[in-house]
Order: structure tokens, then sequence, then C-alpha cells
């Protein structure tokens, strides 16, 4: 069988272009591009990896971020400070909801402008009063990737990453997924795409997945229309205004088919012997399943296809199924092994990817270059085995300070129970925290979808 | 240094106004006419509801004497302008008593929002004059607004009006909302409040904001901190509508004859808000006071609440190009 090493050099082979060269490697890029798989690294190597990766960030942001560096400097904490791997739980935190305060026409340009790290590109915006998505595609008309996540406030979390760091971000999902899928992936794959096409969205769940696209052979796209902001948030709100029910049936009108249209295409696949790898929110899956039973149809991709889920577990309006249910019901129906059902555990704030093992369905951090933590309520480090909030530092965000708090609450494992990887892991439930919006790419896309997809 | 001329600010203002004044007329005409039946039920209060009684004055009001120093400017921010006259004697003496002209600007404009925020009480009624207001204790929040301005004014500090559509957290919405039928179908059919507002004072070259609406107390009730003078509502319990962030120098035309004819079309809506209101003040002293105070309350909350946010400081980037 292929070792590790070479199944993953051919993943960077086919990957390239995501890889900046060498020579420019900083030692965030070292961390992350480096190891040939990201999950079995020794741990003091991985730590020293991290330190000097994670203070390399510190230390941009702290020089090349006006608003960041004022709020180090209010917490007292400098580059200098950081001296040892633990003096890293000294770096300042910020809390998610800050990228979700955000103003209203120039002025959000401007907030962007000074949430930035460094040099950005010229942008020019048009018109006297820019809307959301105008000072948006202004950003990305420039070479940026600003992209966003929304809550059920309506609100969006906003986040702009350059191209180097999209470009990182997206690798160090696509690498992480394709490690813990080892030794199933190659090229010659078909592939679903159950999100926003990362062309025709700035929805970061989607965005993110445009690596995707380059992974395999051909993929196919479950919501391949134009999605402005305005229709995310009517979507999320909740709102009952005429418009916002508008936008809401449209959304169910379109979404009618695209249960049967995803059917189609395994039905084909299936017949054709192909491999399949479907990559999106588990709501969707859930309703070609439920689709399938009503059938009384089910699919044997036993040997030929994985199934990549993300965002949250909310399969249909008011029903949250467990994930342990839910890959029952894969295998069942689509005949997709437990062990190729994987979720991934990540964030429009974060470049870090967690993803289960195959073996315990444990969520794996990428800890060389990205340290998951956990607070208590009064945002101190708890220790291993604690349920806490959600936090951490990202040394893979260059355009702007990755050091955040979210408003989940998870339970971080020195190790996998299950599987003999050696980092730290998240237990495979994960909540939002009392008090926090409900969000996730999952719940997102579910709302833009449709209320409710026949469950 | 902020600047402080708007007339283009105001003139944009007036236009995202006008457009949610419409959108809040016509949904209340639709709310209204779909409910017509729930409107005849409660826009008067049922005999067997609590009826409002108004809170007792918490403030003596200081006599007016001829003499008493204020700033009598045509100036634009300085001005009288609508429902808002600092020429107004009870203005002037209040100003007088709050140190104005012998204390720093800083200080005078947070002993006016101290005053404004914490000696009066929010009260659902027609909008009418500062005067008015202070001689009663309580009013609506652009009336309580009013009174921060005008005082600041009085004493010769440029003030002026902040505007937004909201979105509220759950606690606020369920006392000031959901608690009346006609208005939670009202806020429902929008998605969002009107209008909202907080009053800004310019002081040492910046505006500084002062949100005056809620007492202590009410922010006790809803478990959020009490806000200080600088500190916004925006990002702690209410959250604005992109978009819809309006300044002007004087409270736009149209809310005072809508304020009217609201009362006019469901008292007992209005009337149910300010029991609610009433309500939450008794809540929110119990809390504090099993807390041990509102500093050790406020300490707590904030403590729960978590790391401060970074503060954007909104300069110029050069790269940014606006073109109209």
């Amino acid at each position: 069988m292929e070792t590790i090493a070479d199944y993953m050099h051919r993943f960077e082979t086919r990957l390239s272009a995501y890889i900046p060269p060498r020579s420019s490697w900083t030692p965030a890029d070292e961390a992350l591009f480096g190891p040939s798989d990201l999950f079995r690294m020794p741990l003091d190597q991985a730590e020293a990896l991290r330190f000097k990766a994670i203070k390399y960030a510190f230390d941009l942001h702290y020089t090349c971020n006006d608003t960041y560096r004022t709020f180090c400097t209010e917490a007292g904490i400098a580059p200098d400070d950081l001296k040892h791997p633990d003096d890293l739980d000294k770096i300042p935190l910020i809390p998610d909801r800050f990228f979700k305060e955000h103003p209203a026409g120039k002025d959000f340009a401007i907030w962007l402008g000074n949430i930035i790290t460094g040099e950005m590109p010229r942008v020019v915006i048009n018109g006297s009063n820019p809307s959301f998505d105008e000072v948006i595609k202004a950003f990305n008309q420039a070479g940026m990737v600003v992209a966003y996540s929304s809550g059920t406030s309506g609100r969006h979390t906003v986040i702009p990453r350059d191209q180097r760091t999209y470009n990182t971000s997206q690798f160090a999902a696509g690498k992480s997924v394709i490690t813990m899928a080892y030794p199933e992936w190659d090229s010659d794959i078909y592939g679903y795409l159950l999100m926003p096409n990362p062309r025709k969205t700035n929805v970061f769940a989607g965005k993110v997945c445009g690596i995707y696209f380059d992974t395999i052979k051909e993929v196919r796209v479950a919501i391949d229309r134009d999605l402005p902001a305005e229709v995310v948030r009517l979507a999320m709100s909740g709102e009952n205004s005429l418009r916002a029910r508008a936008v809401r049936l449209f959304n169910k009108l379109n979404s009618l088919r695209m249960v049967d249209k995803i059917i189609r295409w395994l039905a084909h696949h299936h017949n054709a012997g192909n491999k399949i790898a479907l990559v999106g929110a588990p709501f969707l899956v859930s309703a070609v399943i439920h689709k399938l039973r009503e059938q009384g149809r089910s699919f044997d991709f036993s040997q030929r296809g994985a199934l990549v889920t993300g965002g949250g577990w909310k399969a249909f309006e008011d029903q949250r199924i467990g994930t342990t249910e839910f890959r029952k019901q894969v295998q069942e129906t689509l005949g997709i092994q437990e062990n190729y059902c994987l979720d991934v555990y990540g964030m429009v704030e974060g470049n870090g990817w967690m993803v289960h093992c195959q073996e315990g369905h444990y969520l794996h951090a990428p800890y060389s270059y990205y340290k998951p933590m956990v607070l208590d309520e009064d945002n101190n480090p708890l220790g291993y085995g604690e349920w806490g909030r959600y936090a951490f530092l990202d040394a893979a965000a260059t355009s702007y300070p990755g050091f955040i708090i979210t408003g989940d609450m998870v339970r971080l494992l020195e190790r996998c129970p299950v599987c003999d990887r050696p980092g730290p892991v998240l237990e495979p439930e994960v909540r939002r925290a009392a008090g926090e919006d409900t969000r996730g790419c999952a719940e997102e896309v579910r709302r833009v979808v449709s209320a409710d997809l026949g469950g | 240094m902020a600047a402080i001329s708007g007339r283009g600010e105001d003139l944009r203002g007036y236009a995202t106004y006008a457009t949610l004044m419409l959108k809040g007329a016509l949904s209340l005409s639709k709310t209204l006419v779909t409910n017509a039946g729930d409107v005849v039920k409660l826009r008067q209060i049922r005999p067997a509801e609590q009826h409002y009684v108004r809170p007792a004055q918490r403030y003596e009001l200081p006599v007016y004497e001829p003499g008493m120093q204020y700033c009598r400017s045509s100036e634009r921010y300085l001005r009288p302008t609508r429902f808002c006259n600092p020429w107004e004697p009870e203005v002037i003496a209040l100003a007088n008593k709050l140190g104005g002209f012998r204390v720093s600007d800083y200080e005078f404009a947070q002993a006016a929002f101290e005053h404004a925020k914490e000696k009066m009480t929010l009260e659902i009624c027609p909008l009418d004059s500062v005067g008015e207001a202070l001689r009663r204790g309580t009013g609506t929040c652009f009336h309580l607004i009013s009174v921060f301005i005008a005082l600041c004014r009085a004493a010769g500090i440029k003030a002026r009006y902040k505007m937004y559509a909201i979105n509220m957290i759950q606690a606020w919405q369920a006392a000031v909302v959901d608690v009346d039928p006609l208005t939670k179908k009202w806020y429902d059919s929008l998605g969002y409040f009107v209008i909202e507002g907080e009053g800004e004072a310019y002081i040492d070259g910046r505006w500084v904001v002062a949100h005056v609406g809620p007492t202590k107390e009410r922010q006790a009730a809803a478990g959020i901190p009490i806000t200080r003078f600088g500190e916004d509502s925006l990002g702690i319990w209410f959250h604005a509508r992109p978009g819809t962030i309006m300044r002007f120098e004087s409270i736009p035309p149209g809310l005072g004859g809508g304020s009217r004819t609201l009362h006019r079309i469901a008292p007992g809506s209005m009337e149910r808000i300010n029991v609610s209101i009433q309500k939450q003040i008794q809540l929110g002293r119990e809390i504090i006071a099993a807390a041990g105070g509102p500093e050790a309350y406020d300490r707590r909350v904030r403590e729960a609440a978590g790391p401060s946010l970074p503060k954007v400081e909104m300069k110029a980037r050069q790269e940014i190009t606006f073109t109209e």
C-alpha cells in the first residue's frame, strides 16, 4: 500500500498552486506546509514549530495592525513577553463578536481597512452609500477574499483574508481532510458539493470549498446560484416581512429539485461504478436519505464512496441528530462506510480544520500551526477534559489576527481515546454557548436552501 | 480630530429616515388592517389589566433665576431645534445646577448623561418639549436624549442625535415589545424596530456617545452592564440594521406626529409597555440589591461578558478610494 508520505506528496503535487514558494515560507508556512501528516507529528517537534509559528504571527499582527496593537497594549502584552510555549496563553484573544460589529456604507470599508494587518491592495468603491455586498465586491475585485458567515441574528461575521491566507486556509482544509481519508483519496473521483458555489458566493462555507474543485476530477454544485448577503441575512434572521417570506419561498422552490438532482447523480455514478465524494452540509445528506427511504431505494458505495460534512448537525427544522446516528443512516442508505464518513469542524474566523479520525470520530486538531484552547467563564484556560468555551490561536491568519474566542462549547482531550495519533482532540459534539447566535455553515446553508426539505 | 460639520450627513440621514418611516408606516398600517379585531380588543387596557401609574419624580428641579448663565448661540449643534430648546428656563436652571461653565466639558456632559439616564424614567408618551419632560421626570428615549442634548447645548457643548433602526437582545424585546401583542406583531412584520437613538456630545475634538434610554435597574433586569457616558448601546443590547445609522442636529420631522398618532391609535399598547417598564425597574432593583449594589452588579456582568473588544479607530487608508 502507498505510504502516507507518498500519498500526501501526490496531493501536494496536484495542489502545488496553493503552496507558496519555499523561499518565501514564514514560520507559519513551515508549520503547515512542512509536515506531511499534520496529525501524527511528534508532540515536541510540533510544539516547537507551533511556538515559532504563533509567535511570528503575533509579532506580525502586533507590528502591522494598529487596532490589534492597541488591544494588546491595553492588555499589557507585547511580542517580547512570549518566551516559552506556555506564554502563548498570554496572547490577547478577540471575541468572535468583534467581527460582527461592523458599520455600514463607506464606514464598513474603512472598518475593514482598519482590521486588516499590513498592506492591502488599492480598493475603489463606487457610490455614496455602498451596500455590504458592494464593499465586499470592491475588496475582492482588488484581490482580497473578504468572506462572511451569518448567525440567526442576521448579522454577518466578516473576515478579510488576503489571497495568501485564503489559499492557505483552503489548502489546510484540503490537507486535513485528505490526510484523515488516507488511503482513499485519488484524483479520479466525482464530487458533489452540498454548499454554495465558491465562485458565486462570499459565504465562507462555500468559499473555503474552492480547493475541492482542484482536488478531484469533477465537481457538481448543489447551490449553484448567486447568493447575495441580503438573501443570506433574510434566510437566517427569520424575519417575517413580505420580502423575507418571498425570499424564503423562492429558496424553497429552488430547492425542491435539488434533492432529486443529487439522487439522479448518485444513481448515475452508482451504475457507472465510479468513486464519489460528497462534501457539505449534513442536512442535505439527510434530506437525500429521507427521500431515498421514502422511495424504498438505497445505493452501495461501500468501497468507493466518502462523505465529508461540516458545520453543524441540525438535520431538519427543530431536529438535531447525533453524528453516530447520522453515520449509521448514511451507511444503511448510501452504503458509505462509517470510517469514510468524516466531519470537519472549523469556522469563518479560523484556518485550522479539525477532522474526525476514521477510528473514533474524534475531532483532531492540526497542532503544528494551530493551538486549540478551552476557556472557563472568566476566560482563563482550562485543562484537558473540561467543558468550556472554545478559543484558538491560528498562525495561518496573516491578514487579520487569528487569536479568537468563539461562541462554541467544547471539551478538549489531550489525545484521542481511540486512535494512536498523538495530538489533542475535541469530543465530536460541539454546542453553541448560551446566549450566542445559532450559527454554523450547515445551518446557514440549510436556511438558505429552504426552511425544511421534508423532514 | 472628528469633523463637526455634517450637512451632507444630515441629508443622507434624512433619506434613510424617510425610507425607514415609510416602511414603518406601511408596516403599521398593514398590521392594523390585518389585525383589526385585535386592535379593537387591545387598543385600550382591559379592566383586568394593570394600569400604569407614573412614578414620582426622582429629582428636585431647580428654580430658574434671571441672569443664570447659558449659551445663546445660533451655531449648528448649539441652537434650539425641534423639541429641544436649550433656552427653556428648566434647562438653563438644571444646566447651572449640574456645573455648567464651572466644570470641564467632559464632566458636565457626564453629569447631564447621569441626570437623563439615571434620574429620569422611560415612559412611552407623545413627544413634547424638554421642559415638559423635565417637569414630568419621564419621557420616551427621544425625550431623554433631548434632555441630554439641551443640557449640553445650554452649557455651550455641541450635541446631536444619532439614530438607527435596530434589532434588540431577547431580554430587551421581551420587556418592551413582546408585552403588547400589537407592538409584537408590528415588530415581527418589519423584523426590526423602526427608530432608536442616542445623543452625542462634541468634547475635546471628538463626538462622545451618550445612551440615556435605560436606567441601571432596567439594564440589570436585562442582565447587561450598566453603561457609562461614552459607551454605545450598539453591540450590547441593540444591533443597528446595516445602513441605518443617521446623525442629525434635530429630531427629524414626523417623529412627533408619529408618536401622537400611535398614542391615539393604541393607547392601551403604550400603557402595557409602560407597565412592563415599571416591572422591569422593580426587578432590576432586586437584582442590583442581590448583587451587592450597582458597582458589584456591573463588575460581575462585565467579567462574565468576557474580554472587551478591540476598538477600531476609523482612520482613512490611502489604499481605499471612494468615487461618487
